[in-house]
């Protein structure tokens, strides 16, 4: 079979094309499984419950406001965490051993395509079956617990994007992090770590503004807040505009950076993959 | 691109002295050298292949044979560019596999009989649909080579059923038509035929064959199943140890080799053959089954013919393995051909 | 009991094969405390009492959820997944022929010892929390402990095989385990934080509430008679309810498949 010719602009088109086919077959694949999604999705629910009953309590009691959120900004915060958590579910790291085991690495090696368009197309699919069914439970949160939530056109915009610059993020440095598997199996507590630093500095446990200043200032320095406490606060507020920019320009940093770590890990992890494995 | 010249008109693969050496982890049980293995790993050297070379022209159909853990899967692997050689060199159609070339892997497929690259979820179909995005197949063509396939397979209506749902045959059908939507002019299969009934396997030899005619496709197959073989390659390769003991012809490597032949004969009534040969099934006694020497064929059977109540008689050749093990004097066992 | 030992000791076995990865378990447990210690840490920087619970109050709260999740992932969660897998694999059959009581047997094939590691960690966080509470333990208090935490691990087991029961009827509930896991996480916090439509819930449907928050009463003097009658009674007819729709769940699974 000929090659078909490159340009910059079929190039473009085949990955529309391939990212399109790709993510409707997740869409597919997932609406099948409604029910267990759903499942999965008010389990998770639990948890920004919990933290937004208790720093409401604790905004109750200090006289209806900490650290300049009310109960009310406080149960925006976390029904808008509950769509955000939800576009950071990308393929686990956990789920490198059994890749490599069972071949399917070996399958997508023999394509002529990067494996993470794989991942990166079908969790994409995936995300949009997630927003459709998250709408619900997004209602019946905001009846119960009642936010307080009035954007800019500027932050819906901004919000819009940067949840999909969030699961980008997510995406590859959990990519990354999986690929370790490929020179030592024993990772579980690696992951933890990594795992437990992501839940106290990307603003999941508490708005970032309620962490220590020391906390905050290394928040900044890591990529973690980009993929969680960003995106929420860029619609719930109170956020600049010029605040809105800097972060949208925070994530590019980390995009272009976690691609280039992707790709430079890639390229040496199937190096050891290709002489011991296959 | 590397288009290295080493390949002449006609060849399609060229190795030469290729060979690969795994270094295996070595570790004693107990807790203390599984902590210091952690830091200081032992390991030992592994020859998988071991400086094997050969020339396979376009269009032929190739069997690789050999008792499991002898290399064949290493050695498809290192052909299709999932694994680094050691040493030595290979060219497949002029690319180097283990470059991953994209224009080198737009042309070749590996199928393992093992292996499921179909969306478990889904038809065959959405599947499909995904190789055309992957391999950039312009529509006009990936629907002719689609439908050519799902007739040639007798897929039919089972490309639209989710493939969870399919038999382990219908899956395998499935997963061929899916390795060679993008009509590649190399195939590599391993053990495409493994565990599939006899109906299902003549099936898929035939379309085997079929498809090398119509599109003058390179296969190098490996199979357990003498028959695939007897059915598809004129040439065989028989590696052991990792190293290549037999290339030429499939008769030749009978002849050669199989020091026996089996008889099955269906009598009228019973009767004791232990003159013929030596009596190996007579679990039902008017169809027994015996062995004798592998140039006594004609001799035996026309004496059966003439002195006992046949009505009918089978020459079978023994299993595949069977002739490796007496000819190489191997222990067929189930080994693990890598450590993947 | 003999039953039990015998599985018990093979359990242990098993995992014996594999110390390694006992020390991974004890670091995972010391993670995830140490993530609730540092959340509590961020609270009480704004504030001194949660809902009239001080922060050595709290960390009782915590020690206790912590036992409890151990007890949870040592005996229930493994027994109750496997339990799953056999129903959807058509492997259930086996059990339904063994001469025991089928509820007992599936209630205790397996253990996953690692998971004891959290009952230590999570003693060691109460045991902290209760010394640095100006008030002592009276013996009844322990004792009311004891009792509790003993009640409400039998509630966790008797609404998780329910769920589970619920597989004779609907084949897909893999998703329960991950359910379950999400919401346990609220009984980090005593269930008197919450309002009220989720107190309930939280209490009778979800029994984290009695499962957590009454032994930590217990333990710092918040317990009284009738509440503690209440969840007796309230153990005692949802076991009954269980084993009724346990019954009634393999009856229907036996006239099924026969």
């Amino acid at each position: 079979m000929t090659t078909p010719l490159s340009t910059p602009l079929s190039t473009l088109r085949w990955y529309g094309d391939l990212y399109l086919t790709m993510a409707r077959m997740a869409i597919i694949e997932q609406f099948q499984y409604r029910a267990a999604n759903y499942m999965y999705m008010i389990g998770m629910v639990a948890e920004p419950v919990v933290y937004l009953v208790v720093w409401s309590v604790v905004a109750t009691q200090q006289g209806g406001e900490v650290g300049g959120l009310t109960p009310r900004t406080i149960a925006a915060y976390y029904i808008v965490w509950t769509l955000v958590r939800n576009m950071n579910i990308v393929f686990t790291p956990f789920g490198w051993e059994q890749r490599i085991r069972e071949g399917q690495l070996s399958g997508q090696l023999l394509r002529p395509l990067h494996p993470i368009h794989y991942d990166l197309a079908f969790f994409a699919g995936w995300k949009v079956v997630v927003i459709v069914m998250w709408l619900p439970i997004a209602a019946v949160l905001a009846w119960l617990f009642r936010p307080e939530i009035d954007p800019r056109l500027s932050q819906v915009v901004v919000f819009a994007v940067a949840i999909w610059g969030a699961y980008l993020i997510r995406s590859m440095l959990l990519w990354m992090l999986g690929m370790v598997t490929f020179w030592t199996t024993r990772v579980g507590a690696a992951f933890d770590f990594f795992f437990t630093a992501e839940l106290l500095l990307s603003g999941r446990v508490v708005p970032m503004r309620l962490m220590p200043d020391w906390a905050q200032t290394l928040a900044r320095y890591l990529p973690f807040e980009s993929t969680f406490g960003f995106p929420i606060t860029a619609l719930v507020g109170p956020i600049t505009d010029a605040e809105l920019v800097e972060g949208l320009i925070r994530q590019a940093f980390w995009i272009v950076a976690g691609s280039i770590g992707v790709a430079l890990m890639w390229r040496r992890a199937t190096k050891v993959f290709t002489s011991v494995a296959g | 691109m590397d288009t290295g010249g080493t390949v002449s008109a006609g060849e399609s693969i060229v190795v030469d002295e290729l060979g690969k050496t795994f270094k295996v982890p070595v570790r004693e049980p107990g807790l203390r050298s599984a902590v210091t293995s952690l830091f200081n790993r032992k390991t030992k050297d592994v020859v998988a292949v071991d400086e094997v070379s050969f020339t396979i022209n376009a269009g032929e159909i190739v069997g690789f044979l050999g008792p499991n853990g002898a290399g064949k899967t290493t050695t498809l692997k290192m052909l299709s560019g999932l694994l680094h050689p050691s040493g030595g060199r290979a060219d497949v159609l002029g690319f180097t596999p283990f470059d991953r070339d994209k224009d080198f892997l737009r042309q070749i497929t590996l199928v393992m009989g093992n292996r499921n690259q179909l969306q478990w979820d889904l038809p065959a179909v959405d599947s499909f649909e995904m190789s055309r995005a992957v391999y950039r197949i312009p529509r006009v063509d990936f629907v002719e080579q689609r439908d050519e396939l799902i007739e040639l397979l007798d897929l039919g209506e089972l490309v639209s059923k989710p493939v969870r749902n399919l038999s382990l045959g219908e899956r395998m059908k499935a997963e061929i038509a899916n390795s060679l939507l993008h009509r590649p002019s190399v195939l590599f299969l391993d053990e495409p035929t493994l565990g599939l009934d006899v109906t299902m396997q003549r099936r898929i030899r035939s379309f085997l064959a079929d498809y090398n005619k119509r599109h003058n496709a390179t296969v190098l197959l490996t199979s357990h199943y003498m028959a695939d073989v007897e059915a598809l390659c004129r040439r065989v390769m028989v590696i052991n140890n990792g190293s290549l003991v037999f290339d030429g012809d499939l008769e030749a490597l009978s002849d050669k080799f199989a020091d026996h032949k089996t008889l099955v004969v269906t009598l009228s009534e019973p009767v004791d053959l232990s003159d013929y040969g030596e009596v190996v099934d007579d679990s039902s006694p008017s169809r027994p089954t015996i062995r004798i020497g592998g140039d006594q064929a004609a001799s035996v059977t026309s004496r059966l013919l003439a002195e006992q109540p046949v009505l009918d008689l089978t020459i079978e050749q023994p299993p595949i393995d069977d002739v490796i093990e007496q000819a190489f004097g191997v222990e067929v066992e189930a080994e693990s051909e890598a450590p993947a | 009991m003999r039953l039990f030992l015998i599985f018990l000791r093979i359990g242990v076995m098993n995992e014996f094969q594999y110390r390694i990865n006992l020390a991974v378990q004890l670091l995972q447990s010391l993670i995830a405390v140490g993530t609730g210690l540092v959340v509590l840490a961020l609270i009480f920087q704004q504030t001194t009492t949660l809902s009239g619970w001080t922060q050595p109050e709290l960390l009782v709260v915590m020690g206790v959820y912590t036992i409890v999740g151990g007890i949870v992932g040592f005996i229930i969660e493994p027994n109750m997944g496997q339990l799953m897998q056999d129903i959807r694999m058509g492997t259930f059959d086996y059990l339904l022929t063994k001469p025991a009581d089928s509820q007992l047997l599936v209630s205790v094939r397996q253990f996953r010892l690692w998971a004891l590691t959290d009952v230590v960690v999570g003693c060691i966080v109460g045991a902290w929390g209760l010394a640095s509470m100006s008030a002592t333990v009276r013996p009844v208090d322990a004792v009311g402990f004891v009792v509790f935490l003993g009640a409400g691990a039998v509630l966790i087991y008797c609404v998780w095989l329910l769920i589970t029961t619920g597989a004779f009827w609907f084949v897909r509930m893999e998703m329960v385990q991950e359910l379950f896991q999400g919401i346990y996480r609220a009984g980090q916090y005593p269930v008197s934080i919450y309002p009220t439509w989720l107190r309930t819930i939280l209490t009778f449907v979800l029994p984290i509430g009695f499962a957590v928050t009454f032994p930590s009463e217990a333990l710092t003097r918040r317990a009284t008679v009738t509440w503690a009658l209440v969840m007796i009674g309230f153990t005692v007819a949802l076991f009954v309810a269980t084993r009724l729709v346990w019954r009634i769940g393999t009856r229907r699974y036996s006239g099924a498949s026969a």
